[in-house]
């Protein structure tokens, strides 16, 4: 049986590739939301899968994912989406920042709360999402499609922490 | 030279940790003033967006591809489940569509002995362009698609999207070899549209949810659930009488339309191209970056 990932502040990487796989995962993660996956209930409103792998690699590896690369992954977004600039990437700093000074509230223990954080993480950025983009558009939008959004991404983090394990253990095995 | 080397190590460290603090504020800064800028509808800002999703369109298109093929292998398997109620309900549809069949073929008919008489020219003839959708904004409040044919396809900024049954959006952002489509359920969207029983005049606007209001209604306007909703030509940006929706819901004064079109299934689109250039003075064909109010053809105003 393998030995659950133990959370490393810091660790001597080999190679590149190791070093740059937490920013690969965040840019697919961007692809992944834009890309049409022809999935029931996923067709309109799509989860934030950028804002999943932000937290996981916040909490897991943060030395691995610089701040210059969470607002590129976001600014990227807002390009494929037709969004206004810089929304995303002002929304995944922030949440990266967040996390970054609660860290060690969730190093170390299990999966649940690391759940629970991403919970009140994804609520928060939700809540503030909805408010910068009411004041960009000058009027107070409906916030069911935002909740809805904020579930649905609470509800696929499971899965998406479990992929993004996968490619961490990858990581630490080459290591 | 060893020295040197062990030197920049020690540093490194606290360089980059000095680094990351000063980067956070500078890039949240950075995030905001783009935020700011963003509202003031600056044409480098498009081009970026244009640029990149030209410069991604092929990637997106090689991604988008496989996923449909598996979408519809899976849809398949879900319509072989269905296959007696279906073939029952095509058969009754089939029956009422024969029906109306004979209606048309008659109306026709009629239609161009009339037309002769009239003397009456046609007035447009349009063209369709076919793209695959590449992607889609997955935000909570953005409804848009990014489809794969663009200026050298001949697809330019207004031209009406439509899929299946119905309107799907209009085009807002063209690149070379991709488009965007902003679809009716955008906040953004406006859309000039008809009653197709009273020929009541009214704006179809989007506010994300799945059905876009209808706004700028007459007070006087008869409406009720089921009436038929078509595009009216005002402004001259899209072909009058193109299937929008269904009236569905009527609350408090609130009326809602049910699209068409499904868009939230959307894979393929077509690119209405009404070949503006035939039916309006050079002069009154919109420029890319016109303001809106330029935009409206003089002669295609409401009577």
């Amino acid at each position: 049986m393998r030995a659950p990932v133990k959370p490393v502040l810091f660790q001597r990487d080999t190679g590149l590739f190791n070093r740059l796989m937490p920013t690969a995962t965040t840019f697919f993660c961007v692809f992944a939301t834009v890309v049409p996956l022809h999935l029931p209930g996923f067709a309109v409103v799509t989860p934030s899968f950028v804002l999943m792998a932000v937290y996981h690699w916040s909490i897991y590896r943060p030395d691995l994912l610089p701040f210059v690369a969470t607002f590129a992954a976001g600014l990227l977004l807002d390009l494929l989406n037709g969004a206004p600039l810089g929304i995303s990437s002002l929304v995944l700093l922030l949440a990266r920042a967040l996390v970054l000074s609660q860290r060690g509230v969730f190093v170390g223990h299990g999966f649940t709360v690391v759940w629970a954080g991403f919970v009140g993480l994804a609520a928060a950025a939700v809540v503030f999402e909805w408010l910068i983009v009411s004041l960009f558009y000058g009027m107070v939008l409906d916030p069911r499609p935002f909740v809805f959004q904020a579930v649905l991404t609470v509800s696929t983090y499971p899965v998406v922490s479990y992929l993004l394990v996968r490619v961490q253990r990858g990581l630490l095995m080459r290591a | 030279m060893r020295e040197r080397a062990g030197t920049v190590s020690r540093l490194a460290l606290p360089v980059r940790a000095a680094a990351q603090r000063v980067a956070l504020p500078f890039l949240i800064f950075l995030s905001a003033m783009l935020v700011v800028l963003g509202k003031a509808d600056i044409l480098l800002f498009d081009r970026a967006r244009t640029s990149v999703s030209d410069a991604l369109a092929p990637v997106l298109d090689a991604v988008a591809q496989p996923l449909g093929t598996v979408a519809a292998g899976v849809r398949s398997v879900e319509d072989l489940f269905s296959v007696y109620g279906e073939n029952r309900r095509l058969r009754e549809e089939n029956q009422r569509l024969l029906q109306w069949q004979e209606v048309a073929r008659r109306l026709e008919t009629e239609n161009t002995e009339l037309k002769g008489l009239l003397h009456f020219e046609p007035q447009d003839v349009h063209g369709y362009i076919t793209g695959r959708v590449i992607a889609n904004s997955g935000g909570a409040f953005l409804r848009n698609v990014l489809v794969d044919v663009g200026a050298r396809e001949g697809v330019e900024r207004g031209q009406a999207a439509i899929a299946g049954e119905g309107i799907v959006g209009r085009v807002a952002e063209v690149g070379s070899r991709a488009a965007r489509v902003l679809l009716v359920t955008d906040l953004n969207s406006r859309i000039p549209v008809v009653l197709d029983s009273s020929r009541d005049r009214a704006v179809l606007a989007g506010d994300n949810t799945a059905r876009p209001r209808l706004i700028y209604l007459p007070s006087k306007a008869t409406v009720k659930v089921g009436d038929r909703i078509v595009t009216s030509g005002s402004g001259g940006i899209f072909p009058p009488g193109l299937p929008v929706g269904v009236v569905a819901s009527i609350d408090n004064g609130l009326v809602r339309v049910e699209p068409y079109a499904e868009l939230s299934h959307l894979e393929y689109v077509r690119i209405v191209d009404f070949g503006l250039s035939g039916v309006l003075p050079q002069s009154a064909i919109p420029m890319p970056k016109a303001p809106k109010g330029a935009r409206r053809a003089p002669d295609t105003e409401a009577p």
